[in-house]
């Protein structure tokens, strides 16, 4: 998507700089570490941006995006499953072990889910894809 | 021109509570964290008014030191991590991808999960009121050693750890999902430089939370390590080191809790005045070299430790006036010349400018180290913080929520009831928090369950203590609205308030994919005023060459609304 990247890298320049005179006046390992983790932070999601679309980092406008299917759960029971599961793993480390090993099952349970809804979203996605240009794809287009 | 990728909806449909929970739609989500932050800000509420009625009065015995300790530390926590930080992203996950014309959130299951990691976390944090040893009790920072096993023993303090990695964890998978959203899916002809005004302060939150929220997580783990015995932060470094990386979190945060509610203010002028965003530029370049400094400024917290170089933070705190001044500047021009509207909306919105000004202002100061020497740790500092994020956040919450209601829910929330809200939240909010000035310049020191008996003490916590009550009507009388308005809707079409941003140009409450009809051309971060403009230049032009030049229409008709104008 073009210039989605721009203000990302943009920020990142500024941080950079601010950073250099952070570590240049205070010189304290702490600050520069914990600066130049966040600087290095915003530079991946910039550098990612780009690499999942070169325009990302050319001006202008987004051009209009060639028609594609796109697979849009709408409920993803695993997900909701794999949040429980790993507060289950951090609540049980705090609170009661039991429910250490109780979350490790229920983050099994989501993975197993996540595979269903992908192997759903694939399906969907072939079908769509199938189908003439005319019929698609309001009829399916969600709640 | 359709901008919507074709989608198709895959896994089963369920219908009722458990639809809601695993919708992926993110509106739902958006909805589903902004209801449970709403709980949680009336929990830290209720906090809040058992510690103004035990300062009520000197020597006030309603509740024990250790609950006191215990209730200021929840609710700091319940206010930050679990109010409004998830509030000012839940806005960004409900309304960022309609503002950009986007059909969904990039990567739903993700923010879904993140949603349900948040609010275990936030469920964590508030077990710990049921333990022996009771909740979390060292602070929304829990520094150490307080915070050590040591110093702070009980499953409770352990839990309030573990919720907050959580909290965090969330927050940042979130601000991810909404960072990737506005770089890939904006629509057609919305470059950067087109992007709706709250847009853009959402960006640089987000951009704020994935730089310093790992920090805390890191913060937090390693917290709950010294507290499994590991030794980590030891003695007087290991002490300023803690603070160092909890505060590259603390202070960013702070703007993350005011950049998307200045946002709301701004979009909530913009359309009261009837005027597009003045110095959209400026402000856009201001707001990312606000955000970088409030990246460099964590420090000028931990002015009296004596570790920190306090002239770099010095510097770069005052910096920060710059910016502010900007946004200032910008919201001055836009008002100036507009055909204002005083929808309760407006109220709120410059309520939040002129309030946050007081919390501002009073900020400059303590980011003076010879002026915060004296305020350190007494009520100057409450009343700073309160003045920005109640009197500035929440009065900016409000203006959205008056101005967005009506999109999410499809009906308007009453005027009559609003204005109520609005005067008795602005009398509330000042008789709690001015005060507090006073006290701490006059040596009351914060974090105390109860205070000596000193003249004019106890006459203004008094005030403080009726002013929270106040605060407290406001907020009944606003869910009062919210049930009468839902009951008997009073519709909203549309857009009803003649809006700039693309959210106004589909179905209140948006379908599911948000946009079933084509988007009008963006050429302007106001497509929608755009559009009515050159109606409006059209409409002339046609009536010109009807009335053989000598007429013209009315300046404003196609903006005329159907409220009366005020000014």
């Amino acid at each position: 998507m073009r210039g989605g990247a721009i203000p990302v890298l943009a920020w990142a320049g500024i941080l950079t700089v601010l950073l250099a005179v952070n570590a240049v006046w205070t010189g304290d390992e702490i600050q520069i570490a914990e600066y130049g983790f966040a600087v290095l932070v915003i530079v991946l999601a910039g550098v990612l941006l780009i690499a999942r679309h070169r325009a990302a980092i050319r001006r202008g406008p987004p051009e209009p995006r060639p028609a594609r299917v796109e697979a849009v759960p709408d409920l993803s029971f695993a997900a909701v499953l794999a949040a429980i599961a790993v507060a289950s793993i951090l609540f049980g480390l705090a609170w009661a072990y039991f429910l250490v090993y109780f979350g490790a099952g229920l983050l099994l349970l989501s993975l197993g889910r996540l595979a269903v809804e992908e192997q759903a979203a694939r399906a969907s996605r072939e079908r769509a894809e199938k189908r003439p240009a005319a019929e698609e794809p309001d009829a399916e287009r969600g709640t | 021109m359709s901008v919507t990728a074709p989608a198709v909806s895959t896994a089963s449909r369920a219908s009722g509570l458990f639809g809601a929970a695993a919708s992926t739609d993110h509106k739902r989500i958006g909805l589903n964290m902004g209801l449970a932050s709403l709980l949680f800000f009336l929990g830290g509420g209720v906090m809040a008014l058992l510690m103004r009625t035990q300062l009520a009065q000197p020597h006030m015995r309603f509740v024990s030191d250790e609950t006191y300790n215990e209730l200021f530390t929840m609710h700091g926590s319940t206010m930050i991590y679990l109010f409004v930080t998830p509030m000012a992203l839940a806005l960004a996950v409900y309304l960022v991808p309609l503002q950009i014309g986007a059909a969904s959130i990039s990567a739903p299951r993700v923010v879904l999960g993140a949603f349900w990691v948040w609010l275990s976390g936030g469920i964590i944090m508030q077990l710990g009121w049921l333990t022996e040893e009771g909740a979390g009790r060292s602070g929304w920072f829990s520094y150490v050693p307080l915070a050590n096993s040591a110093n702070t023993p009980g499953v409770g303090q352990d839990l309030w750890t573990v919720g907050v990695i959580l909290a965090a964890v969330g927050l940042t998978l979130i601000g991810g999902c909404v960072l990737a959203t506005i770089a890939r899916r904006r629509a057609p002809g919305m470059s950067m430089m087109r992007m709706p005004v709250f847009t853009w302060t959402e960006l640089v939150s987000v951009l704020m939370v994935v730089g310093s929220f790992p920090v805390l997580i890191l913060a937090m783990s390693l917290l709950y390590a010294e507290r499994l015995g590991a030794h980590v932060f030891t003695g007087y470094s290991g002490a300023i080191d803690y603070q160092d990386l909890f505060w590259f979190f603390g202070h960013p945060v702070v703007y993350v809790m005011f950049f998307p509610f200045l946002g709301a203010a701004a979009e909530v002028i913009a359309v009261n005045a009837r005027k597009r965003w003045f110095g959209y530029a400026a402000f856009v370049a201001s707001m990312l070299a606000f955000a970088a400094l409030s990246m460099s400024v964590w420090s000028h917290h931990m002015y009296t430790t004596g570790g920190v170089t306090n002239q770099y933070f010095a510097f770069t705190s005052t910096a920060l006036a710059v910016p502010a001044g900007i946004e200032y500047f910008d919201m001055v021009g836009t008002l100036i010349g507009g055909s204002i509207v005083l929808r309760t909306s407006m109220l709120f919105a410059l309520g939040f400018f002129l309030q946050f000004l007081i919390g501002g202002l009073s900020g400059i100061f303590v980011a003076s180290p010879v002026l915060d020497y004296h305020a350190e740790d007494s009520y100057i500092v409450v009343a700073h913080f309160h003045y920005t994020l109640f009197a500035g956040s929440v009065f900016g919450f409000f203006a959205g929520v008056y101005h967005w209601f009506p999109k999410l829910s499809g009906a308007r929330l009453r005027e009559g009831l609003g204005r109520l809200h609005f005067v008795l939240l602005v009398i509330g909010t000042n008789l709690t928090f001015l005060p507090m000035f006073f006290l701490g310049n006059d040596g009351m020191v914060r974090r105390i369950a109860e205070y000596p008996q000193h003249p004019g003490w106890g006459t203004l916590n008094l005030l403080e203590t009726a002013g929270a009550g106040v605060i407290a009507l406001a907020i009944a009388v606003f869910l009062l609205n919210v049930v009468v308005s839902l009951r008997s809707r009073d519709p909203a079409g549309e857009d009803p308030w003649l809006g700039h941003t693309l959210e106004w140009a589909t179905s209140s409450p948006p379908p599911r994919h948000n946009f079933e009809r084509a988007l009008p051309p963006v050429t302007s971060y106001a497509p929608l005023l755009d559009l009515r403009e050159r109606a409006e230049r059209e409409d002339s032009r046609t009536a010109h060459v009807t009335a053989g030049g000598s007429g013209s229409a009315g300046r404003g008709a196609p903006d005329a609304g159907p409220e009366e104008r005020t000014s």
